[in-house]
């Protein structure tokens, strides 16, 4: 299997680097052959890419440990369907998987490219493998999942404790996925560039792969959150960790692109700020790759190092500076196509969301590089973790919701103040009589209470729309009022897809705002048959067991909890010992209400039998974790193709609303 | 002469809307000079006024153990690490506040032992006050720099790059009645009475119309578009 994976990484290498001369040359030489092979070749790379991957999961599946990286990976003991999580557990399987997904999507991607497209495609197919050429040359050169070890050990090193947990067989494709993904609208943009496409032919695509992309890092980002709060033991989801970081930037950065590229999409606007958007957001993700795979800080996430440090290092920097000097070159063809007509309009809406997104954006980068200036400057060791995150990106994640609510309600073009005014209110209302009831019921936590007012607010607008869209649809048509509201939807999936993907970011809100300002934690030691009082809860620990299990020792400890005096639940939160990684993963017990969650954690197994127990009690967190599925299903409502429609023979009113499809984000 | 009717109408919007941009912007400010100036953490909170002398809420604890990194983790505060030298600090977080030690002493205290990278955020004063306000100082340029574009962008306006003659004959009765409604309307609208259903339809055709997201009026023209279909 070595044999075999080795050889097609290679192929897939020379198909990729192919594939990059041959679309440019073709292209230049105005060989329609040329350029045809080329893409054919970007089919041939996908194919060889997914032969290599098959060799290592046979190499996996049959531990065949002389392959180093199966035996760093893997062991006997290994259960098989954790062949799944070994792949991308170190550095030389992740960079296979994320050739493969680049070859796989690239290949989707020119082949569903729209006709219109057709004149700059060969550029952004040689953009797509140059990417592709760079990450097979690093597979294949320094970081060969295929390696031989020169004797074959009888056992492997096996599976980091941390990663066989559920969450972990999507949060890490989901996140690598979605960074490379954004290859994919970059790729568009540059083409489109690079042939001197002056106009909108690379929007649409350039939409839908921006919005694959996001999904899936918002999916990535969630499913870690969640690994984190159920395996991590310490009761929170996110704290600032350098690679999360790495990562979220890049979310916000296509955060910005999906909604700005609207504008262009709709309205021939914003054009040249579109490809700034997605450079800069390509620029991130190579950064969240770079800190990903490079293991240059230290992090949770720092399961192998390696010296690729310099290398991605390099490729970001020619990732960044060329699309740049790129852009500054065809920089006078990228007029919009139609002016602004007034600031009171979505157009100036999208563009100060923009602004906010970027800006947690640059804090975040900010904190992640100023340890090292000041080291530099002032040759002070400083640290920028959780406290300064949330302090400054607190305050602007608000405003963000806030233009959330906001946004969508202002239309295209311009609007009067009258009717904006008219439009607010009602959730305006909404929003101040939360504060106002919340406050008459003794909260007085000011972020809190701005939090849930502008939930309230987004939440009222949202749902006005929806109501007014329905009950209008309901008189015009004498439809139900189920079918008036799934036409709705149905009849403007881009806009409506997007009002369910702002519902979700509201759960989210509800989920950090709770936990940030009402969790109550008490961390305690017990013996058997003592018990502790935690807010409304009280908690009695009857005993923990010791079970040698293969690689590790399992301690369960057997917890009541009661509430009110009655008996609610009898849970069994674990800490499995890892000997040979002298590692502990800890399995939180967790009993999940859309209240608040009961979080019960053992952070310590004393000799004598008592248990350090860790206890939250956490507010509204359950509604962080619904919004993953919400999000997705807003989603998928947002990428649903649209039909074509067949030109309107009738003249008529209609016929102004026809043109474009209302499609808004 | 299309166009000509609807540059008063711009004019009108965007006199009033750089005192909104402005105002946001000033609101910034202060939030982001707020941010600066609460001393404590998001989550540390506020101790209990009528407590004795030397004891102290766990949550005040809590809060000081945010502040501090564990020496010997990977990125982690002492309060989320599991490890035994996190137990002991935590403790000593513990001993001090009993003491009657205040929050400041108290990571003063950690600071003198490790140095100022065991607290997890850069102190607020100093060289590292710098930390704190380039944040604040990018979101206020990014909003000069979003008004500046704003600007731009609508002064360029009274250009009509994009005014296409109607080249559908259908639609040129159309057209005239919308803008006989929007004359009606306009007078409607200073009186501040009902959003106009059609006052997007002024603009040519070039322009996908019924795009107006509040007005109920016009989502349903388009839906009757749909099914005319």
């Amino acid at each position: 299997m070595a044999e075999l994976g080795t050889i097609s990484l290679w192929i897939a290498l020379a198909l990729a680097a192919y594939s990059t001369v041959g679309s440019v040359a073709g292209k230049l030489r105005q060989s329609p052959a040329l350029v045809e092979s080329s893409q054919s070749a970007v089919y041939a790379a996908g194919l060889v890419l997914l032969v290599a991957t098959f060799s290592l999961v046979i190499a996996f599946i049959s531990r065949d440990f002389e392959i180093a990286y199966v035996a760093a990976h893997s062991d006997l003991a290994m259960a098989n369907r954790f062949t799944w999580v070994a792949f991308y557990a170190g550095n030389e399987g992740s960079l296979l998987y994320i050739g493969t997904v680049l070859a796989i999507m690239s290949s989707i991607a020119v082949w569903r490219s729209p006709e219109k497209f057709k004149d700059a495609l060969p550029y952004t197919t040689a953009v797509l493998m140059l990417t592709l050429t760079f990450f097979l040359a690093v597979t294949a050169i320094m970081a060969n999942p295929f390696d031989k070890l020169p004797f074959v050990p009888l056992d492997g090193e096996g599976i980091n404790p941390l990663l066989t947990h559920f969450g972990m067989f999507f949060h890490p494709p989901a996140l690598m996925a979605g960074l490379i993904g954004i290859t994919i609208p970059f790729a568009f943009a540059m083409g489109s560039l690079l042939a001197g496409n002056t106009g909108d032919e690379w929007v649409d695509a350039g939409r839908v792969w921006g919005l694959i992309s996001w999904v899936l890092l918002a999916a990535g980002l969630l499913l870690g959150s969640w690994w984190a709060y159920t395996i991590l033991g310490w009761g929170g989801f996110w704290f600032w960790d350098p690679v999360e970081n790495a990562a979220f930037m890049p979310w916000l950065g296509v955060t910005a692109f999906i909604h700005s590229i609207m504008v262009q999409k709709r309205r021939g606007m914003f054009r040249m700020w579109n490809i700034v958007l997605i450079n800069v957001a390509f620029g991130l993700a190579l950064y969240g790759m770079f800190m990903n795979r490079g293991g240059s800080v230290p992090s949770v996430h720092s399961f192998g190092s390696s010296s690729l440090g310099w290398i991605f290092l390099t490729f970001m920097a020619v990732g960044v500076i060329v699309p740049f000097l790129i852009f500054i070159w065809r920089y006078p063809l990228l007029k919009s196509a139609r002016n602004l007509d007034s600031m009171l309009s979505r157009e100036a809406a999208f563009l100060v969301n923009n602004m906010l997104l970027l800006a947690i954006a640059f804090v975040t980068l900010w904190g992640t590089v100023y340890p090292l200036l000041s080291r530099l400057t002032n040759d002070e060791e400083i640290t920028v973790a959780r406290p300064f995150y949330d302090q400054v990106n607190g305050p602007l994640m608000l405003a963000l919701v806030f233009l959330m609510g906001v946004g969508p309600l202002i239309p295209w073009r311009k609007a009067g103040m009258a009717s904006v005014r008219k439009t607010l209110l009602p959730p305006i209302i909404g929003g101040l009589a939360t504060v106002g009831i919340l406050a008459a019921l003794g909260l007085h936590k000011e972020y809190a209470l701005i939090g849930f007012g502008l939930a309230t607010f987004v939440t009222t607008g949202i749902l006005l729309e929806w109501y007014r869209g329905t009950r209008s649809r309901h008189r015009s048509s004498g439809e139900n009022y189920v079918t008036a509201f799934l036409n709705l939807i149905m009849a403007n999936r881009p806009r409506y897809g997007g009002y369910i993907v702002h519902l979700s970011v509201v759960m989210v809100t509800l989920g950090i705002v709770g936990t940030s300002f009402f969790s109550t934690q008490k961390d305690i030691v017990l013996s058997p048959g003592e018990s502790v009082v935690v807010d409304n809860y009280e908690f009695v620990f009857l005993g923990s067991v010791e079970t040698p299990k293969g690689n590790r020792t399992e301690f369960t400890s057997t917890v009541q909890i009661f509430r009110d005096g009655k008996l609610l639940e009898t849970v069994r939160p674990k800490r499995d010992f890892y000997p040979s990684f002298n590692m502990a993963a800890t399995n939180a017990a967790i009993r999940s209400t859309p209240v608040e969650d009961v979080y019960i954690v053992p952070s310590e197994n004393l000799p004598d039998g008592s248990v350090g127990f860790r206890i939250l009690i956490n507010p509204l967190i359950w509604w962080m974790w619904v919004a993953g599925p919400v999000m997705l299903v807003g989603t998928v409502v947002a990428l649903w193709p649209q039909r074509v429609r067949a030109p309107d023979p009738v003249p008529s009113p209609s016929r102004f609303s026809s043109g474009t499809r209302p499609t808004v984000v | 002469m299309r166009r000509s009717t609807l540059i008063p109408y711009t004019h009108i919007a965007a006199r009033s809307i750089p005192r909104a941009i402005l105002l946001l912007l000033v609101v910034f400010a202060l939030f982001s000079a707020l941010t600066i100036a609460q001393n404590d953490t998001l989550h540390a909170q506020t101790p209990e006024p009528n407590l004795p002398e030397g004891s102290f809420s766990e949550s005040q604890a809590q809060g000081i153990d945010r502040m501090i990194m564990c020496p010997v983790c990977p990125a982690e505060t002492i309060d989320q690490a599991q490890v035994e030298i996190s137990f002991q600090m935590r403790q000593i977080v513990r001993d001090m506040l009993s003491k009657g030690s205040d929050r400041d002493e108290i990571l003063d205290f950690f600071v003198e032992r490790y140095g100022k990278d065991i607290l997890a955020a850069p102190p607020k004063s100093g060289a590292n006050l710098v930390a704190w306000l380039m944040p604040v100082g990018g979101v206020i340029a990014g909003l000069i720099a979003v008004y500046l574009i704003l600007r731009s962008m609508a002064r360029r306006g009274s250009a009509p790059i994009t005014a296409q003659p109607v080249t559908d004959a259908g639609l040129i009765p159309y057209l005239q009645l919308v803008d006989r409604h929007l004359d009606l309307n306009r007078n409607a609208a200073q009186l501040g009475s009902k959003s106009n259903p059609t006052s997007s339809s002024v603009y040519p055709p070039g322009d996908a119309l019924g795009d107006s997201p509040n007005t109920e009026e016009s989502k349903h023209n388009s839906e009757q578009g749909e099914q005319g279909r």
